[in-house]
């Protein structure tokens, strides 16, 4: 992904907006000390964060998906968590369970490790679909149930989970509807020769992670969300989001859902904000709409995919 | 043409109506479309007619009926039982006409025969007798399968259909060039769009389509007036040049057309040796089309002596001696015997006049016995209105068309005179008309009928216009009379001997009275139409014979007791109503006839109207087909921007530089942002301001009339800089 703020086009913008853009761009560098290469992904996953969404990505194992997880979850300051997800897992693995307090003789509430700021689910697609629903509940409420007792989110809230691609036959697929609460879904793939060679330069010695500190405040992160969700979406953009959407509707058995259109403009602020802009512009929702749509859509036949029909959208809807 | 608009269009409209007006741009609403003119252009000439002899809301009636069971049979049956019953509908309406002809006309096998031939050699169809069952029971046939065929989707078949129903009334010259064309072109879009339809017809193709029917009617009008062609554009302007009264009324033709200014012809055209003085008749017409005359039925040879008159006639006996080339027959009425040496190529018209079988040469010479009716103004005065059934239904007939106030004057003048038979009708009208009009030859030939513009809009006629005139008055109230041609007594040369020359010919009025027969009445004022005629004598020539002319204008010794001559002054009540309301009509029409000041061009008729509507079409689809409209109208899109509020104006601005830009490098594509278009091309700062100014106002709502202002002035700089003066 190109950075939609290559033009000699000029920034305004007001200080909330630059100082969400700065965050990003801050943590991003943080990442960029763990993570060679890979700008565009970071940018994604910061994107969502910004936008309160959530993100799954998908490679083959051993391309760097959890380290980059984690790297982000090392730049806030917040509370992180990492749940490995096996056939054997149980939803109160996630949630927390009421455990029965002797003393008081009442039942006292264990969090799970659902309950921090970053929650890294890793291999989502190992556990039963039972477990896969209490993570999911989460992530869309911002709550979570346990025996009738409603328990808040903390706040910032984000998931980033991971699903392998090989060993399909021993994983439980996401159905779509679960698929749709990601906001979006990356692909990592492997590094260049050049950026894997910097690779095994930095895993010699002390890996980076162990070093990496944290660069912004759960503060400064709940702030910047707020000035994204204030970001100007003038007509013309909401229309141009709408039509593309249309077009997924029109070319595939299943399109994007105004969910998905939802999503998409949120990310679209973020990335404004990332340019530093307190206004989106086509080149925004461009810049986010390949990593948004395509996991929404089903097509009926195997020739033509998602990631296909999004690439045609975004080369025929017309930009107004 | 003379009828009143509006009236013979429903033939066209039923595809029109009840649907959408976009559909009627689809093929197959222009299919349809073509389809109602081509069914227009071979009705209408029926409809004319038909209006010509009575009501036409029968005949529009039965058009429409087919229309409608051919449309409710196009739902419901295959092609191959439908067309049959149209050609049953035909051959069963052909039948039914032949069926009702007289009996003496029916037994004719040969003339039958020989009347089709002519039909189709130009033999109007005005001239049928019962034309207007011929039309009743000839247009269903082809309608329905026009009609039907159109729905069904099989255009060749209408085009044929129709081609050939219209074929038919070009070939008997009913059907003027513009209907012709316009049934040519109704033709040519049946099948095209057709075909358009059926194979998918892109907008570029049924434009194309309009541009080659536009291209239809511009060349073939060109034709006709590029050097070396004939006449006027269109066909109906007509030939403004001058006639001679004796060019257009003296001639075995069928038919008289009414025109303008005329001249006459001093050359002498035979001399007549006769025991009495009497006018010479040529024939006679008894079917008026408004503007101008049409005898019925067709000739029959000469088969021995003729019936006399009813009444009470005595015979008189002529010599005509041709003098110069003559293609008429010159008798007194009523002709019962002809020469010898004529008898074999003599034809007795189905009004009783002679015709030649060839003209007459100079020195030929004929002999006819004439059985001339004889009737005292007393005997007419008793003769009462019993008409025989067929006299008083063929020659009381007048176009329905025919405005009402001919027939209100007629009644004023009746009452006026206080005519209480049909002999002081005749008269009292006879001398309205030489009392109130004067005698010119140099008249504009009237629009509309001849008889309502001499009655009411002209104040000077000649002969034709007196006659015609009066035969319609005498009609409106149902007395019988027609329209009479021939030559006047002339000069009298010698005892019994009579010269006649071009200038004599004449135009008169014959009333039909029951057991008397056919008499003649004059309305043209003699004295002026003799010294016009004198004039062109010259005086060497003894003028004083023909001065006192022993003939009366009308057949019977003119005795006219003074209550008829002098209709005015006996009848004090009637006669002041009378005179105003002539004076204030009369007021009325000059003012509008004087007080124009540019002559201003007459509108165009229908049949114009429309071709000039497919002219237009074609140019219009020609010029989108070419672009032309697109680029005129971007050229002073792209330079003239009007201000309609801040935001509007941004934005317009941005797509005149977007549109200047795209012909310069490229378009911006269709997913492609305006970001990434401006980093693509070749953009200079005005561009780039342009494009960051509405960025703004576009994407953030940021848009103040100071933003706008900056926006279209560098736009404007851009359009500037980037086209040439046409560009």
């Amino acid at each position: 992904m190109t950075d939609a703020d290559t033009s000699t086009i000029e920034q305004e913008s007001d200080d909330a907006v630059e100082a969400a853009g700065a965050l990003a761009r801050r943590v991003a560098e943080n990442v960029g000390e763990v993570i060679v290469g890979h700008q565009a992904e970071i940018e994604h996953i910061l994107t969502a964060v910004l936008g309160r969404g959530h993100v799954l990505l998908e490679d083959v194992p051993g391309v760097g998906k959890t380290m980059l997880a984690r790297s982000i979850a090392a730049s806030f300051d917040g509370s992180f968590n990492r749940v490995q997800f096996t056939p054997d897992l149980l939803p109160s693995d996630i949630t927390g369970v009421n455990v029965y307090n002797q003393k008081t003789s009442e039942f006292d509430f264990r969090p799970g490790p659902v309950f921090a700021n970053v929650v890294l689910g890793d291999e989502i697609n190992r556990a039963p679909p039972k477990t896969q629903s209490a993570l999911l509940e989460a992530m869309e409420e911002q709550q979570v149930t346990v025996d009738g007792d409603t328990y808040e989110m903390p706040d910032p809230f984000t998931v980033i989970a991971t699903q392998n691609t090989v060993e399909r036959d021993r994983t439980y697929e996401l159905p779509m509807a679960e698929l749709d609460r990601f906001m979006k879904k990356l692909h990592l793939g492997y590094p260049d020769s050049g950026d894997e060679a910097e690779l095994l330069g930095r895993v010699v010695g002390n890996h980076p992670i162990e070093q990496l500190s944290p660069v912004a405040t759960l503060e400064d992160l709940r702030a910047a969300r707020t000035a994204v969700g204030e970001i100007t979406v003038e007509e013309p953009i909401r229309a141009y989001v709408t039509r593309l959407s249309e077009y997924t509707r029109e070319q595939a058995q299943l399109g994007v859902s105004p969910r998905g259109s939802i999503a998409l403009l949120r990310a679209a602020q973020a990335r404004a904000a990332l340019a530093g802009r307190d206004y989106v512009v086509p080149d925004d929702v461009q810049a986010e709409v390949s990593a948004i749509m395509p996991h929404r859509i089903r097509t009926t036949t195997a020739d033509r995919t998602g990631e296909e029909i999004v690439t045609e959208a975004r080369r025929t809807v017309t930009v107004e | 043409m003379s009828t009143d608009a509006g009236t013979a269009a429903p033939e066209a409209t039923p595809n029109t109506t009840g649907r959408p007006w976009s559909a009627v741009f689809e093929p197959r609403g222009l299919a349809l479309l073509s389809t109602g003119l081509l069914l227009f252009s071979f009705t209408f000439p029926l409809y004319e007619i038909i209006d010509v002899v009575g009501d036409p809301g029968t005949f529009l009636l039965v058009v429409a009926v087919t229309l409608a069971v051919a449309t409710g049979l196009s739902r419901v049956v295959g092609a191959w039982t439908a067309l049959p019953v149209g050609l049953a509908l035909l051959l069963l309406g052909l039948w039914t006409y032949a069926s009702a002809l007289p009996a003496d006309v029916f037994a004719q096998q040969d003339r039958i025969f020989g009347d089709v031939l002519s039909l189709f050699m130009g033999l109007s169809v005005l001239r049928l007798q019962m034309i207007e069952l011929f039309a009743l029971a000839y247009t269903p046939g082809p309608v329905f399968l026009a009609w039907y065929l159109a729905l069904r989707r099989r255009y060749v078949g209408t085009a044929l259909v129709g081609g050939a129903a219209l074929t038919f009334f070009v070939l008997t010259g009913d059907v003027g060039t513009l209907v012709a064309l316009l049934g040519a072109l109704g033709a040519v879009g049946t099948v095209g769009f057709g075909r358009l339809e059926r194979f998918g017809g892109a907008d570029r193709a049924v434009e194309t389509m309009a541009v080659v029917l536009a291209v239809i009617v511009v060349v073939t009008m060109l034709v006709s007036v590029v050097p070396g062609g004939t006449g006027t554009p269109f066909g109906l302007f007509g030939d403004g040049g001058t006639e001679t009264i004796e060019g257009s009324l003296i001639s075995s033709d069928e038919r008289v057309a009414i025109q303008g200014s005329i001249s006459l012809s001093s050359e002498v055209r035979f001399t007549v040796e006769s025991s009495r003085e009497t006018y010479w008749r040529t024939g006679a017409y008894d079917r008026y089309t408004g503007d101008g005359w049409v005898r019925t039925g067709s000739a029959l040879g000469y088969r021995g002596e003729m019936a006399s008159p009813p009444g009470e006639a005595r015979i008189v006996e002529q010599t005509v001696t041709v003098e110069s080339e003559l293609d008429a027959m010159p008798a007194a009425w009523k002709p019962v015997r002809v020469g010898e040496g004529v008898a074999d190529s003599t034809s007795v018209t189905s009004l009783g006049g002679l015709q030649p079988a060839q003209p007459f040469s100079p020195g030929d010479s004929y002999t006819v016995s004439s059985s001339q009716p004889v009737a005292s103004p007393s005997r007419l005065q008793r003769a009462g209105n019993d008409y025989p059934r067929q006299i008083e239904s063929r020659y009381t007939n007048l176009p329905s068309s025919t405005p009402d106030r001919v027939a209100t004057r007629a009644r004023q003048i009746q009452d006026g005179a206080n005519a209480e038979t049909v002999y002081e009708t005749a008269r009292a009208v006879e001398s309205y008309l030489e009392r109130e009009k004067e005698y010119s030859l140099d008249v504009e030939r009237p629009e509309g009928d001849i008889a309502d513009g001499f009655l009411f809009e002209m104040d000077r006629g000649y002969c034709t216009y007196y006659a015609t005139t009066m035969v319609t008055m005498l009609r409106t109230q149902n007395i019988p009379a027609r329209f009479v041609v021939g030559y006047t007594s002339g000069e009298r040369v010698g005892d019994d001997e009579y010269r006649v020359r071009g200038l004599d010919s004449h135009a008169w009025v014959e009333v039909y009275f029951p057991s008397v027969g056919w008499v003649r009445f004059d309305p043209t004022p003699a004295g002026p139409r003799q010294d016009a005629e004198r004039e062109r004598v010259g005086g060497d020539e003894n003028g004083g014979n023909v001065n006192d002319d022993p003939e009366p204008t009308t057949e019977p010794p003119s005795t006219p007791s003074p209550a008829t001559n002098e209709p005015t002054a006996n009848t004090p009540d009637s006669t002041p109503e009378t005179v105003q309301t002539l004076g204030e009509e009369d007021a009325v029409r000059t003012t509008r006839d004087d007080g124009g000041g540019l002559p201003l061009p007459d509108p165009p008729s229908r049949e114009e109207a429309a071709l000039i509507l497919v002219v237009v079409g074609g140019v219009v689809a020609g010029a989108r087909r070419l672009g032309l409209t697109e680029r005129v109208y971007r050229v002073i899109w792209v330079r003239w921007q009007p201000r309609d509020g801040p935001a509007a104006d941004v934005q317009r601005a941005f797509e005149r530089v977007e549109y200047v830009l795209a012909r310069e490098e490229r378009p911006r594509r269709d997913g492609e942002t305006p970001r990434e278009y401006l980093a693509a091309v070749d953009a200079d700062e005005s561009v780039e301001q342009v494009y960051r100014l509405h960025e703004r106002a576009r994407y953030a709502g940021d848009v103040t009339v100071s933003v706008a202002d900056d926006t279209v002035a560098a736009a404007n700089e851009v359009v500037r800089e980037r086209t040439g003066p046409f560009g």
